[in-house]
């Protein structure tokens, strides 16, 4: 069930429309290739040899018997690689310095997490690439690892990323957060736990790369972001241009597709063959091919007036970065800006820090670290409400933060903030709440949150799009965007089909290409539609000046009274004064009107905040939304039902509120994974759960009928008022569940997941104190 | 990838029983039978289990159907779950087996895995088998001597043993139908609601006549290395009525009865605590049920 | 190598003389020929990317032998389609936005095809069971149901000549 509110009155007649999306048709009939189902002749199949220990040295790594057996093309191990490295950093667009978080390619001599690349193979069949891959022979001598970000960062750890294991650190300073504590009368307390959990997108990494006759190595790949052909072409020795990303429909990514993954392999190997090479990971190889979403241990102390107003926020994060950096900085950036919630708190203190670890590494998740820090403001909010005797949600409206306020970093906040308006809806959507029944407790929970969506100001971050009219009429839009199945590709249709007046079926979209597509950006970050979609707007609407020009001039009229719509033409209050889009085409054709536009659209651009008090800008706007779920617990097995799951967001503007409901009922269905039933354990680094029969995402059985609630501001930054809805989506679901819960049995579970283990334990617990 | 094996399909069953015997049939040869294979093949994927050579019992007529006569119930080795759910008089036949089927993994498994492959791929955890042991099910046997007929519940010698020799297959399992005046139901506790590996599983059987509970069945899935009847438990309650005093030290008897483990799914001190919960539950919901209709 | 037999197969409609060798599973032998449309997720049954109809029931085909189905019926989610039509499954899960990623959709169209052989007239609880071995990280299920619903009544129809 989906419920849209406008307040704004804009005449939008594609804009906002649950058209069936352009890349809907392909899917259903089977007829979309995704990289996986590329095959080139003359094409050798690849496998990764991993590592079955966390910390080790390798000692000795013999392929020799490999690269005997009939059918194998290369064998690479270290040693026959040159020296270069790859990037981990964010794929940046500037040329900015990167941060030094360089990951070996292949284990040259200290393995440093379970799975890390030891060899790479190919050859004339997957049979026989996994069987020479069984075939290579070494010895890894077990090192003392640490497992543990806390024993990690103590005097005599074992290094796992120089000089002290000590990755990132964030810290912020506004305010007096002694005075902020002393004027408290309540001090609410308590530390949360988040654990390491898997995106468990459906398509596992996949790849083919063949080098063509400009020996241009080209990957087509599953990925979220093609601009990583620079860092690809570092890491293999060849210039920039040498290297080209084309993409394909993304069978899911959140995330987990942002980082390189299969791309310098490909590419190492079809160097050294000069034949096209396929590498698609098993479930077992994306477990350990892709970094995972971080820990956090969050330390939370609020201080609370009588009438339930924030005096101060002190906050303490530790984050798992495994055994690279990753986007570690980044996301631990992310949960400080996020760490006091969606709420008006005038002395913060924040001190965050990531740690490197012999465990898996951790790396961009949607929510990217906003998503841990909502797990533990929202169950403070809820245990400070208990404390004081206040409503769960008037507590929040006392302390909502408001347009024009300043966030943690002393930016003030420029858009809308309707987190009250939504997590109101979202709670009456809720309606009679369910009894209990016996041993089975009901129970109720809110969360709101404040997620950012553009990419960090100091990223300088741009997106180019090009739209074109062909002479008939029909309409060509290209952008480097990757779709990862959200719907970019289709909602960047509807913005062009808006402004040139055309219907969706008359824009074909070409996307994903790094070679001929202008490069649109990374999708990350809920920034592809605001970036893109503002690209794809600024270019669109200069050939709509242009040919609006051309029909004022042939109407008589001014252009001002010119609209185009239902592939017309015509003069807004003169029905009689119209002429069909082609004509108008035709006759700009004939004329030599420029029919196409490159446009680059620009992000906010700044410098970076102030290291020692975090203040300054950080992202370019933020979006606030809420989720309020029903849960019954069986308070004997401790087994948890969600009955109802309602998220209520305010996305500025839907572009096309079924792709944005989609995103509001898949992100209640991941974030209830989150809070109730996937991790991802490691015991002394090694991965226990390598598969979805120990990695448990939700079934069908295990959901309700979500229902989301779109509200729209236009106050966002992206195109016609638009925010964002990828990553805001899941962030407020697992404090939710987790506020819930704690409703029905009367105890807090601390630590994600909530199993029904840790219900019974807590519950234990709580009848011994009695 | 696979290792390499050959796939035979025998047409009847005494084809497929030798080609299991060659070879002296001492398992050694590799000669393995294929059922609906969702364990199998994964197994064999996985090189847990290596084998030479396949027998896929997938064309053998009489390893298929349902039937019923005087109250005996017997299902051919090639019934897979979705045919138990398809059945409609299965609900009054085996209604924990029901219950068990609907929890069974998903669909697609459903529609292949047998009820005779689960009861032989020898987990604790395989959920058609606290179900069929609440039901006094028996296994019969065949092999290239002649057939034999095994209580399932001596069937199980010890974690992935059982009573099969290798050239020997499952042809039937039989039970008798619940008597009017009983109850049968099963529980699965796992840490999802769809296609799950179990964390726990009880079956329970209580049948009543004037007032007194003639036959107690308490079966208990993944809390030992078999799955296994909480025979003392059931002893606590045969001959008697069943207060919620009794039912509470019979549920607490059967955690005691359980051995389980920690492992990734949950902790042993848990699973113990959910089969005295489970356990309980069940008795409590199943002498209400038979207590009630009469 | 083990000897390599040929199977005939119908595939979608197509009668087809197939090599595998034993070990091959039907997942592998459908996209060697080129059914690109069965999605290998798993490969261990957990996650039914790989759903096909075998004599109108759906299997996973990544734990099924190719060398067991001699002379069975295969559909893949390509099959379904009507010449240009869409069927009324695939056009519902276009029209209801149930489709996101699409990586997990046609196991998902597959196992509602085969709930559907079964129960024209599904209720939730039924469309919840019969796709409990189709995982999918991108829609929350919702629509999905939505849209088995609306198939299932569009097929009716069609089968009372509405």
């Amino acid at each position: 069930m989906t419920e849209t509110e406008s307040w704004a009155n804009v005449n939008l007649r594609q804009v906002g429309r649950p058209l069936a999306r352009t890349d809907a048709p392909g899917k259903a009939a089977g007829k979309t290739r995704y990289a996986g189902d590329y095959t080139m002749p003359n094409m050798l199949h690849a496998k990764v040899l991993r590592s079955p220990e966390a910390s080790a040295l390798l000692r000795r790594i013999d392929v020799s018997k490999a690269r005997a057996l009939p059918g194998v093309a290369c064998v690479l191990t270290a040693a026959d690689l040159p020296d270069r490295k790859a990037s981990t950093d964010i794929p940046g667009q500037t040329g900015k310095k990167k941060l030094a978080t360089d990951q070996q390619v292949l284990v040259k001599e200290r393995v440093r997490y379970h799975g890390e690349p030891l060899a790479l193979v190919a050859a004339e069949t997957q049979a026989i690439a996994e069987q020479a891959a069984e075939l290579i022979d070494f010895e890894l001598e077990p090192l003392p690892g640490v497992y543990d970000p806390f024993k990690a960062m103590r005097p005599g750890a074992p290094v796992v990323t120089a000089p002290d294991n000590v990755v990132g650190e964030h810290k912020v300073r506004k305010g007096d957060i002694e005075k902020g504590f002393a004027e408290a009368d309540e001090i609410i307390e308590n530390t949360f736990r988040t654990q390491f959990i898997e995106h468990a997108f459906l398509e596992p990494e996949v790849g083919l790369a063949w080098i063509d006759e400009n020996d241009v190595i080209n990957i087509r790949v599953a990925t979220q972001v093609i601009e990583h052909f620079r860092p690809i072409a570092e890491a293999v020795g060849v210039p920039h241009n040498k290297v080209r990303i084309l993409g394909a429909l993304v069978g899911g990514g959140f995330g987990g597709k942002e980082d390189v993954t299969v791309e310098i392999y490909l590419a190492l190997l079809a160097q050294a063959t000069g034949r096209p090479v396929r590498l698609a990971y098993t479930r077992e190889d994306s477990m350990f091919g892709h970094g995972k979403r971080h820990p956090f241990v969050i330390t939370h102390r609020t201080g609370f007036t009588k009438d339930g107003r924030i005096t101060a926020v002190k906050v303490t994060i530790t984050a798992d970065s495994g055994a690279y950096v990753f986007l570690s900085p980044y996301v631990l950036l992310y949960a400080t800006v996020a760490a006091p919630g969606p709420y008006r708190v005038d002395n913060v203190h924040v001190d965050a820090v990531a740690a490197a670890t012999n465990n898996m590494f951790t790396s961009a998740f949607r929510g990217f670290g906003a998503a841990q820090a909502c797990v533990a403001h929202e169950a403070q909010m809820d245990e400070a409400a208990k404390a004081l005797g206040i409503d769960r949600m008037e507590l929040r409206r006392r302390n909502f933060i408001r347009t024009g306020d300043k966030l943690v970093t002393g930016h003030p906040i420029e858009s809308a903030v309707w987190a009250d308006e939504c997590m109101t809806k979202a709670w009456e959507a809720l309606g009679e709440r369910t009894p209990d029944a016996g041993p089975v407790k009901t129970g109720r929970g809110v969360a709101t949150y404040q997620q950012s969506y553009g990419r960090i100001t100091w990223l300088h971050d741009t997106s180019e799009a090009w739209v074109g009219v062909e002479v008939d009429g029909s309409v060509v839009v290209r952008s480097g965007v990757t779709d990862i199945g959200a719907g970019q590709v289709s909602a960047l249709g509807q913005i062009a089909a808006e402004l040139l007046g055309v219907g969706l079926d008359d824009v074909t979209i070409y996307n994903s290409d790094s070679a001929v597509t202008p490069l649109a950006g990374t999708t990350t970050a809920t920034r592809g539609l605001y970036m893109t979609g503002n690209a794809v707007r600024l270019a669109a609407e200069a050939i709509r000046g242009r040919f609006l020009a051309r029909a004022a001039r042939e109407f008589g009229v001014e252009p001002g009274e010119v609209d185009l719509a239902e592939s017309k033409a015509f003069v807004t209050d003169r029905p009689d004064k119209s002429m069909a889009f082609k004509a108008l085409v035709a006759l700009c054709a004939s004329e030599g009107v420029h029919r196409s536009e490159l446009v680059m659209f620009r992000a906010p651009f700044t410098g970076q905040i102030d290291p020692e008090t975090g203040q300054g800008r950080v992202h370019p706007d933020y979006a606030y939304g809420a989720q309020a779920v029903e849960v019954a617990v069986d308070t004997e097995t401790g087994e948890v039902t969600v009955l109802k799951s309602v998220g209520a967001h305010d996305v500025g503007q839907a572009i096309n509120p079924d792709a944005v409901a989609g995103q509001i009922e898949g992100g209640a269905a991941m974030g209830q994974g989150y809070a109730l039933s996937e991790e991802l354990c490691y015991e002394e680094g090694r991965l226990t759960t390598p598969s979805f029969s120990e990695y448990l995402i939700p079934t069908a059985m295990d959901v309700p009928r979500y229902q989301s609630i779109i509200l729209e501001s236009r106050s966002g930054l992206g195109p016609f008022g638009a925010k964002g809805i990828g990553e805001p989506a899941l962030t407020p679901v697992a404090p939710a569940i987790a506020n819930a819960v704690a409703d029905a049995i009367g105890v807090r579970v601390f630590d994600l997941p909530i199993t029904p283990e840790k219900i019974v334990m807590a519950l234990r617990r709580a009848e011994a104190a009695e | 990838m696979f290792a390499e094996f050959d796939l035979v399909m025998p047409g009847d069953l005494d084809e497929a029983l030798d080609i299991l015997a060659e070879a002296g049939g001492d398992g050694d040869a590799g000669i393995l039978p294929l059922a609906g294979g969702t364990n199998l093949v994964v197994d064999l994927r996985a090189r847990r289990i290596r084998a030479d050579k396949l027998v896929g019992l997938g064309r053998i007529a009489a390893l298929r159907g349902i039937e019923r006569s005087n109250g005996r119930v017997t299902i051919g080795a090639g019934t897979t779950l979705s045919d138990i759910l398809r059945d409609p008089g299965m609900v009054e036949a085996a209604p924990s087996l029901v219950d068990s089927a609907r929890v069974f993994a998903g669909q697609m498994v459903r529609n292949t895995a047998t009820v005779a492959g689960n009861v032989c791929c020898g987990s604790p955890a395989a959920d058609t088998v606290p179900p069929l042991l609440s039901l006094d099910a028996e296994v019969t046997l065949a092999g290239k001597g002649g057939t034999r007929n095994v209580p399932l519940a001596d069937f199980f010698l010890g974690y992935q043993e059982d009573e099969r020799r290798p050239a020997e297959l499952v042809t039937k399992i039989a039970w008798d139908a619940p008597k009017p005046k009983s109850a049968n139901l099963f529980y699965k506790l796992a840490r999802r609601k769809g296609d799950a590996i179990t964390v726990v599983g009880v079956a329970v059987t209580v049948a009543v006549e004037a007032g007194k509970c003639t036959t107690a069945r308490i079966a208990l899935g993944a809390v030992a290395p078999v799955v296994k009847r909480a025979r003392e438990a059931e002893a606590l309650l045969e001959g008697e009525a069943l207060t919620p005093e009794l039912i509470e030290a019979a549920a607490r008897q059967a955690a005691e009865d359980s051995s389980p483990i920690d492992d990734v799914r949950a902790s042993a001190d848990y699973r113990r605590h959910s089969v005295h919960a489970l356990t309980r539950r069940l008795l409590s919901q199943a002498w209400a049920q038979v207590t009630e209709g009469g | 190598m083990r000897e390599t037999e040929t199977i005939t197969l119908e595939i979608n409609g197509r009668r087809r003389e197939i090599a595998a060798p034993p070990n091959q599973t039907l997942l592998e032998t459908l996209r060697e020929h080129g059914y690109f449309e069965v999605k290998s997720g798993c490969e261990k049954g957990d996650c039914g990317a790989c759903a096909v109809l075998v004599d109108g029931e759906a299997v996973d085909s990544c734990l099924t032998l190719t060398g067991t189905l001699e002379g069975r019926a295969i559909t893949t989610v390509a099959g379904l389609k009507r010449g240009e039509e869409l069927h009324p499954l695939q056009a519902a899960f276009v029209k209801l936005g149930s489709i996101q990623c699409g990586y997990c959709t046609p196991g998902l169209i597959m196992a509602a095809q085969s709930l559907l052989n079964e129960t024209p007239d599904p209720g939730e609880e039924d469309i919840r069971l019969a796709l409990s071995g189709n995982l999918c990280r991108c829609t929350g299920y919702t629509k999905v149901f939505d849209a088995v619903q609306e198939a299932a009544q569009v097929l009716r129809e069609e089968e009372s000549g509405l």
